[in-house]
């Protein structure tokens, strides 16, 4: 269980000469199996870059970072996508989905790119449908929808193929707040019930309320680090919002 | 500062649409090539025709203008519409929308003026190219000559600025309709789908199919203006609906969720492509019908080449050949002029002779395929009253059959170098254009033509296909050779002189010897009545058909080819344009959407689609949007061109088959094709691959 997903010394600069910008400096920390791990910090903090590496779809500096025996730092452009096909799943704050597909189709294409038999396909399209509560929009098309269902439907797609683990990007970033407690009361369940490991990175500490565990990033460095435990939503936000005010409110550097 | 902004625009406009400015540098190009035609005295000094072939180009002109002047039109909104957010920006600091509106027509003038300066030179080039070209065809020497001629600069200056002036002159309206809010949006806005009563839309699509084949069975029955304006209109319509029919009937298929879009990324390319065409509907059309009109143009130039390379050396045997409808012409003004100027190795002159029976004509009239059954009555017997008529009117024949005595023909035969023939005392031949040679091959059985004595008949010992001048010289279409003794009974029809050159004559010989020629009879060939001998004829060529009564074999083949030139040019230049316009709006939509559309390749690289996957899957989105107006194209033009080469090639005798005409068009077109292509598939993988970067 401890070594489910484990990040080793990484680092990543941007730059080059004496114009380095180091966007992760020397991050390490594991992420166990059905957990549920939000990572805060303000802009320029380094947590994007953080999530980026751990989708493999940026390459570390220096480092290693591990899911299970793989190294996935040592992996080669194809390979990585093959990992990323089987072991990954994406929600980011735009959505992403296709504009050219309905919500279901949306969804479907995620399995079909899996190579999965249609009758498969259309029981896990029906499963995920039911279980996000977005099946009377499946015939519409993304613009037809809210913002929230269309978040929805991104998580879905993500979780459909049953990844090991789900990266989450601001997530809430652009949803109102009943949305983003939909979505957010969405991903607990999907943590609960399909064991979903899930990586949120958010600088809304509302959202970060609902993680079992929060790491704090500042300058690139993780800083601080916060776990839930047995404490209530509630008593877990104000700890959050305790740690924000002590690091001078929204993450300032101002006095 | 304004003049610093147009800059760095034009700058970054030419980089993101340089598939646009090779096009608009390409159209410069082939203007001041095309047009430097018009004013090539060198050419026009040697034709006695009038500058045929400016006139033809001229026209032409004026088609590529419009064309031009739409792509220009299509891409100054196109570049708008992209733009919208900066020009939003411009707006929320306090330009005036004169201002702003003055600064893009500015960049856009810029951007043409850059493209016609390189066009230049690559048109001074092309220029030296297409002379080249036009004088072998014309077989005179041609020296490089590189130079800017100021008529040629001037028109294509005119020619550009028109379609400038034509595409720009309406943009200034959609500046006053800005307005901020919608501006800054513009970009963010995805594509709307509307999908409504697709099942009925999908009928569409078989029924524009069906239509299309119902066009091919109407084509060859076209007649008068009338029907053919509602052709077009109805083949127009239909290619419109097409493409409304295509897109629904993929939207239903995926609707249905038929077994298709479960497999690869088969659901992806389907809705791409149907939004795509559903949104791009009106513009594919318009690039069907201009891939339509470029393969015809194409196709038909091409007829008219292989003419030129196949057939003019046979329809010209004789060096020199001169008619007179005088039966006692002595042609001693020929052989004075002959003799001082050309150095004849030998003159022959000999007569054409008559039966004054029209049997042979009314036989042609009745069975060549060409006359079909307009000289027939509904029994399928001869409608003589309609031919006589044709006969005294209208001069595909004489009004009586023409022969010619054994002597004579095989005198002719040798000075072409072929070998003679003999026959018998009860015996005739025919001499027949090649083309004909398969359909009159039952004429000896029909014919009843007297021997000598008047009182038995001939037969026909044989029938001869060599070329031998069969378009008003040695009769028309065809010769009946008869023993010389049977033209005892019959009458000179007609006079002709043959002459065989040591060199090439030397020019003008043709205009001397019409200026020698006794006088009236030069006034008199252009129009023929009823009271005139009737002796003077063309045969049934159609399409491409030169008959003069001197002919001298050189200069008239030059002749020809000009002519000929001055319809293949202005047809190929017109097809250059027009694929190369639809290519380009083609192409930059596609690669302006595979810039906004980043994302889905994004995605799907997310979603774990690797590149080599992806490159794959732009491939064939791109294949199914370029192929898909080419096909229709094709399909259209084909059945038309295969028609059209059909009758072409019955009419002119060329021996080709009637579909590498198409075949060879549809080639040249895919190489254009290709490179677009190729050009865009690169583009568009740059684009996608770039900047894949996670937000």
């Amino acid at each position: 269980m401890g070594n489910y997903i484990r990040v080793c010394d990484i680092e990543k600069y941007y730059g080059n000469g004496s114009n380095v910008t180091k966007a992760v400096d020397r991050v390490s920390f594991e992420v166990s199996q059905g957990e549920f791990v939000g990572v805060m910090g303000a802009s320029g903090s380094g947590k994007t870059t953080l999530l980026n590496a751990l989708a493999t779809i940026d390459r570390v500096t220096a480092g290693h970072i591990f899911y299970e025996d793989t190294d996935i730092t040592e992996l080669s452009e194809e390979e990585l996508s093959k990992f990323r096909k089987e072991n990954l799943g994406f929600v980011f704050q735009e959505y992403n989905l296709l504009d050219t597909l309905t919500i279901e189709e949306n969804i479907i294409l995620a399995l079909t790119l899996q190579d999965k038999r249609k009758k498969e396909i259309q029981e896990e399209c029906e499963r995920m449908l039911r279980l996000l509560d977005i099946e009377d929009i499946r015939d519409k098309f993304p613009y037809q929808v809210s913002g929230g269902q269309k978040q929805r439907c991104a998580c879905a797609r993500a979780m459909v193929n049953q990844p090991r683990l789900l990266l989450a990007d601001e997530p809430t970033g652009a949803l109102d707040s009943r949305s983003a407690q939909i979505l957010l009361e969405t991903f607990t369940r999907l943590n609960r019930m399909m064991k979903a490991t899930i990586l949120m990175v958010t600088h809304d500490a509302f959202s970060a309320s609902y993680c079992g565990r929060i790491l704090f990033l500042k300058d690139g460095k993780i800083f601080h680090e916060l776990v839930r435990g047995e404490r209530s939503r509630k008593e877990f936000l104000q700890e959050i919002l305790d740690v924000l005010s002590l690091t001078g409110g929204e993450f300032s550097d101002a006095p | 500062m304004l003049r610093k902004l147009i800059f760095r625009n034009v700058k970054r406009s030419v980089s993101d649409y340089l598939v646009y400015m090779f096009t608009m540098t390409a159209v410069a190009a082939m203007m001041y090539a095309f047009n430097s035609l018009i004013f090539q005295d060198k050419v026009k000094n040697y034709m006695e025709t009038e500058n045929m072939l400016g006139a033809m180009i001229g026209l032409a002109t004026v088609f590529v203008v419009l064309i031009v002047a739409w792509l220009i039109n299509y891409m100054v909104r196109f570049m708008l519409e992209k733009r919208s957010t900066e020009f939003g920006i411009y707006l929320l600091l306090g330009m005036k929308k004169k201002i702003i509106s003055r600064i893009y027509i500015r960049e856009n003038l810029l951007l043409g003026a850059a493209a016609f300066l390189i066009g230049m030179f690559a048109g001074v080039l092309l220029e030296q190219v297409l002379l080249a070209i036009l004088f072998s065809l014309m077989r005179m020497e041609y020296h490089l000559s590189f130079g800017l001629n100021k008529w040629t600069i001037l028109m294509t200056v005119l020619c550009y600025e028109g379609c400038y002036l034509l595409a720009v002159f309406r943009c200034r309206r959609k500046f006053k309709k800005m307005n901020i809010h919608d501006l800054m949006n513009a970009g963010r806005q995805n594509e709307v789908i509307r999908e409504k009563h697709e099942t009925v839309k999908k009928l569409l699509l078989p029924f524009s199919v069906l239509f299309i084949l119902a066009f091919w069975t109407v084509f060859r029955f076209l007649s008068d203006m009338v029907q053919i304006m509602l052709f077009l209109t109805g083949l127009v319509i239909t290619i419109y609906l097409f493409y409304v029919g295509v897109s629904a009937w993929i939207i239903c298929y995926v609707r249905k969720k038929k077994n298709g879009i479960y497999r690869g990324q088969n659901l992806f390319l389907l809705r791409q492509f149907a939004s795509k065409v559903r949104t791009m509907q009106f513009t594919m059309g318009t690039l069907t019908a201009l891939f339509t009109i470029a393969l015809m143009g194409a196709s038909i130039a091409l007829m008219f080449t292989d003419y030129e390379n196949v057939m003019l050396e046979k329809k010209f045997p004789f060096d020199v050949q001169i008619y007179s409808p005088d039966t006692d012409e002595d042609f001693a003004w020929a052989r004075k002029i002959l003799t001082e100027s050309a150095g004849p190795e030998e003159i022959f002159q000999y007569s054409i002779y008559t039966d004054r029976e029209a049997q042979v004509n009314f036989w042609m009239l009745t069975n060549l395929r060409s006359f079909g059954s307009i000289y027939r009555s509904p029994d399928g017997s001869l409608n003589r009253e309609k031919a006589e008529k044709m006969l005294e009117t209208e001069g595909i024949y004489c009004r009586y059959d023409t022969y010619m005595g054994l002597s004579d023909y095989n005198h002719l035969r040798r000075m072409l170098g072929y070998g003679e023939i003999s026959l018998g005392e009860k015996e005739y031949a025919v001499q027949i254009k090649k083309r004909l040679e398969e359909e009159v091959q039952g004429i000896g059985n029909d014919l009843k033509i007297a021997d000598a004595s008047g009182k038995g008949y001939l037969t026909c010992a044989g029938i001869y296909a060599d070329a031998f001048s069969q378009d008003g010289h040695n009769g028309g279409d065809y010769l009946i050779v008869v023993p010389d003794e049977v033209l005892v009974r019959m009458q000179p029809f007609y006079s002709e002189l043959t002459a065989d050159l040591k060199d090439s004559p030397p020019e003008g010989l043709a205009e001397k010897l019409y200026q020698a020629m006794p006088g009236g009879q030069r006034e008199a060939k252009y129009y023929r009545d009823a009271s005139s001998e009737g002796n003077n004829c063309l045969g049934s060529d159609n399409i491409i058909s030169y008959t003069e009564d001197v002919l001298v074999r050189e200069q008239t083949i030059r002749n020809v080819k000009y002519l000929l030139a001055s319809i293949v040019i202005p047809l190929f230049y017109i097809g250059l344009v027009f694929v190369c316009v639809a290519m380009t709006v083609l192409s930059v939509q596609q690669l302006s959407d595979s810039a906004k559309y980043r994302f889905r390749y994004d995605v799907l690289s997310k979603l774990g689609l690797e590149r080599s996957g992806i490159n794959r899957l732009i491939r064939k989105q791109l294949t199914a949007y370029y192929l898909c107006p080419a096909f229709l194209a094709a399909l259209i033009s084909g059945k038309m061109i295969l028609q059209v080469s059909e009758i072409f090639v019955r009419e002119t005798g060329v021996p080709t088959l009637a579909g590498m005409y198409f075949a060879v068009s549809m080639a040249l077109f895919f190489g254009i094709y290709l490179m677009y292509f190729l050009v865009t598939y690169i583009g568009f993988k740059q684009n996608v691959e770039g900047k894949q970067t996670v937000r």
